[in-house]
C-alpha cells in the first residue's frame, strides 16, 4: 500500500495527550469507588488492585502510542474522492468518491474547539467514516466541495 | 384522484391486528379474571385498544395522489405528513391477503432510500388496486424524462407497456429449489436443543428394561425432529413462491408471489444497488443457484435478509443467459473469475483461519465433556473443509469498465456479486504488518443493502489484485 500524503494537524496530539489525562482521572475515580466498596462491603481487595493497575497502565499505554497513532494516521482529499488511512499492525485504507457522499457532519467537543480543530465524519448511502480532526477551515472546505456538488443535481444514484 | 382519501373501511382488520399482536395479554388475562371485580376493571382498557384505537387510527390516515408527488398524513396525537417526489421512491410492494382478494383490495406500501426506521414511508391497509397503478404511472414518467419537464407532467395517458422479459418457475426447478432449502437448519438446531434437555427424566420413566435402547430412541427422535423442521420449510416455500412470476416491462421489474398473501414489489432498474447469485454447497452440487437483487429498501425484507428474489433456481450454466434479459448491464455469458482468485499457498490461509477461530472453541468442549471427543473433532474437519470452500470459491473480475463481478464463499454458499460501478459506496484495502511482508491484502466493497450496508469481503488477495481494484475505483467513481 502505498502511503496518503497528509497527517493530520499536529495539535491532535494534544488532544490526545489531555484525554489520556482525562481516562487516567475517570479510571482513578473508579478505583476510588472500588476501595470505598472494599472498605465498606467487604469487597475483595484484588479487584481495587487490578482496578488501580488499569487506571494506571491505560493512560501510560495510550500517551506511549500517540505517536504511532499520529505518524500512522492520514487523510487525502481531492476533487474527486477522499481517503482515509489508519492504523500500522493493522493497516486499513478507504476511498470515499465525493459523488457517493451523502453529509458531511463536523463535530467538535470543548478541546478540538480551543484549538480550532472538528472531527469530520464522511457518511454514504451504506457507511460512514471519521477523521479525527482536521483543521476547521479544510473541514468547512471539504463540506462546501460536497454542498457544491449536490447542488450541481446529478441525476439521483440510489 | 387529487383528493385527499381514506382507505377503505376493512383496513381496519390490519389496525385491529395490530392492536392483538401488541395487546393480547390483556385479552387473556381478561379471560382468566372473569369472576374478581379487576378483572372487569380491565374491559373498558380492552374497549379502548381494541376498538376506539383501531378506529381513530384507521381515520387518522389519508392519503392524495397528485402528479408530483405522494401524500401520507398519519398519527393520532403526532400527525405526520409525508410528501414523497416520485422520483425518489425505491419500491413499490403490494400485499394481498387472501380475504381482501373477493373486495379487490390490497395493501401497497411505498419506501424511499431514507435511513429512519425500518419501516416503509408509506403504508395503506386496504386501498383498490388503482392506487399502485396511479402511482407506478406517475412514477415511470418522473423516471423515464429527467431532463425535460415540460414533457413529465403530463403522465395520463400511458399505453400498456410490453413485457420485455417474463420468468415462472417450472415444477421441477421449483421442486429442486425447495428440496435443497437449508431454512431448516435453524429450526433443527433449536428443536434439537429443546429435545435434548428432554430425553433424560423421559427415558428414566421408561424404566430400566428400555435403557439400553436409549441411544436409538435419541437417534431416531432426532431424526424425527429433524424430517419435521425440514417439511414445515419446504411447506412454507411452497407456500410463499406459490405461482411465482417475475417479469419485466420498460425500465423495472415485478415479482409477484405467494398463496394466503399475494405479494408484488415492483423495482425501477436503476434502483438495483447490486445483484447476487447464491448457492449453498447443496445446490453447487445440482448445479443450481438464485438470483437475487440487492435494494435499498426493506420491501422484501420477509425474503431473505432483505434480498428479492428474481429467480429461484436457474441451471448455473444458465444464469447470466437468464438474467440478462431483465437488467441490461450484466454480461450474457459467465466471466472469467480467476483474475481475483485465491491460489495454491495463500489457500492454506484461509484454512488455518477457519482452524484458528474453531479450535478455542473445541479445545475448552473437549475439556469439559472428554467423552464427546469424536463429535467436536467432526467440527475441526468442517472447518477445514470451510476454509477450502472459501478458498477455492473467491474470484472476480473487472467485467467492464462500469461493472465488477465478486465471488465469496461464506458458511459453504458461494455469493456471486454483479456491482456496478455507480452503486459501489467505498472501496476498503487492509493489510496486516505480516501481510505487508508476504504482498498480501483484504478487499472490501461497500454496497447498500436494505437499510444496511453489505460489505463484500475478498480476503488474502495479492496486493496487487487488491490495489487493481481500489485504483480502478478511486480513478473512475465520479
Amino acid at each position: 500500500m502505498s502511503q496518503i500524503r497528509n497527517p493530520l494537524p499536529n495539535r491532535i496530539k494534544l488532544i490526545w495527550g489531555i484525554s489520556a489525562i482525562g481516562s487516567l482521572l475517570v479510571l482513578l475515580i473508579v478505583t476510588g469507588l472500588f476501595w470505598l466498596a472494599q472498605t465498606y462491603w467487604n469487597w475483595a481487595a484484588w479487584l481495587t488492585v487490578t482496578m488501580l493497575v488499569i487506571a494506571i497502565g491505560e493512560p501510560i499505554v495510550e500517551t506511549a502510542l500517540i505517536p504511532y497513532r499520529y505518524r500512522f494516521t492520514r487523510y487525502m482529499i481531492s476533487d474527486t474522492a477522499v481517503e482515509m488511512q489508519a492504523g500500522f499492525i493493522f493497516k486499513k485504507r478507504v476511498a470515499i468518491p465525493i459523488a457517493r457522499v451523502q453529509n458531511v457532519t463536523l463535530n467538535a467537543g470543548p478541546l478540538l474547539q480551543w484549538q480550532k480543530l472538528s472531527k469530520v465524519t464522511v457518511a454514504t448511502a451504506s457507511t460512514t467514516h471519521t477523521i479525527e480532526g482536521l483543521e476547521l477551515a479544510i473541514a468547512e472546505q471539504l463540506r462546501d466541495q460536497i454542498m457544491q456538488l449536490a447542488r450541481e443535481a446529478r441525476h439521483d444514484q440510489n | 384522484m387529487t383528493k385527499t382519501k381514506r382507505t377503505h373501511p376493512l383496513g381496519l382488520l390490519d389496525h385491529l391486528a395490530k392492536s392483538v399482536k401488541n395487546w393480547w395479554p390483556l385479552l387473556l388475562i381478561i379471560l382468566a379474571q372473569n369472576q374478581s371485580w379487576w378483572g372487569k376493571l380491565l374491559i373498558p382498557a380492552a374497549i379502548l385498544i381494541f376498538v376506539i384505537w383501531p378506529l381513530i387510527s384507521w381515520w387518522s390516515i389519508s392519503y392524495r395522489i397528485t402528479p408530483t408527488a405522494l401524500e401520507f398524513h398519519s398519527g393520532i396525537l403526532v400527525r405526520h405528513h409525508e410528501h414523497i417526489p416520485y422520483a425518489r421512491i425505491q419500491t413499490v410492494q403490494r400485499k394481498q391477503w387472501f380475504y381482501l382478494a373477493p373486495f379487490h383490495l390490497e395493501e401497497v406500501s411505498v419506501e424511499t432510500a431514507s435511513h429512519e426506521d425500518g419501516k416503509p414511508e408509506v403504508r395503506l391497509a386496504a386501498v383498490t388496486p388503482d392506487v399502485a397503478a396511479l402511482i407506478d404511472r406517475y412514477r415511470q414518467a418522473a423516471n423515464a424524462i429527467p431532463t425535460d419537464n415540460s414533457t413529465a407532467t403530463s403522465a395520463e395517458p400511458v399505453a400498456t407497456p410490453p413485457v420485455q422479459a417474463t420468468y415462472a418457475l417450472t415444477s421441477r426447478s421449483k421442486w429442486q429449489f425447495i428440496l435443497t432449502s437449508t431454512g431448516f437448519i435453524p429450526i433443527l438446531l433449536v428443536a434439537l436443543g429443546i429435545y435434548g434437555k428432554l430425553p433424560h427424566d423421559l427415558i428414566e420413566r421408561l424404566g430400566s428394561d428400555l435403557a439400553h435402547f436409549s441411544v436409538l430412541l435419541l437417534i431416531g427422535g432426532a431424526l424425527v425432529i429433524a424430517l419435521g423442521a425440514w417439511l414445515f420449510t419446504a411447506v412454507m416455500l411452497l407456500i410463499r413462491y406459490y405461482r411465482f412470476r417475475a417479469t419485466r416491462t420498460n425500465d423495472q421489474i415485478q415479482v409477484a408471489k405467494g398463496l394466503f398473501q399475494r405479494n408484488t414489489i415492483t423495482v425501477p432498474l436503476q434502483r438495483i444497488q447490486a445483484i447476487r447469485f447464491k448457492q449453498t454447497i447443496f445446490r453447487q452440487w445440482i448445479a443450481i443457484q438464485t438470483t437475487q437483487l440487492l435494494l435499498a429498501s426493506r420491501a422484501a425484507a420477509e425474503d431473505n435478509n432483505d434480498d428479492l428474489v428474481l429467480l429461484p433456481a436457474v441451471t448455473q450454466q444458465q444464469s447470466y443467459a437468464d438474467l440478462h434479459p431483465f437488467v441490461d448491464w450484466t454480461p450474457t455469458t459467465a466471466p472469467d473469475l480467476t483474475a481475483l482468485s485465491v491460489t495454491n499457498g495463500r489457500r492454506w490461509l484461509l484454512v488455518r483461519n477457519a482452524l484458528l477461530i474453531a479450535l478455542v472453541p473445541v479445545a475448552i468442549a473437549t475439556w469439559l465433556w472428554p467423552t464427546w471427543n469424536a463429535l467436536f473433532d467432526i467440527v475441526l474437519i468442517i472447518a477445514f473443509g470451510q476454509g477450502l470452500f472459501a478458498a477455492n470459491n473467491t474470484g472476480g473480475s473487472l467485467v467492464n469498465h462500469h461493472l465488477l463481478v465478486l465471488q465469496t464463499g461464506h458458511w459453504w454458499t458461494r455469493e456471486t456479486y454483479l456491482v456496478p460501478l455507480a452503486k459501489i459506496q467505498s472501496v476498503r484495502l487492509r493489510q496486516s504488518i505480516w501481510m505487508k511482508r508476504t504482498h498480501l491484502m483484504h478487499l472490501t466493497v461497500n454496497v447498500r443493502h436494505g437499510n444496511n450496508n453489505q460489505a463484500i469481503a475478498l480476503r488474502y488477495l495479492t496486493a496487487q489484485q487488491a490495489e487493481s481494484i481500489y485504483d480502478w475505483y478511486r480513478m473512475n467513481a465520479n
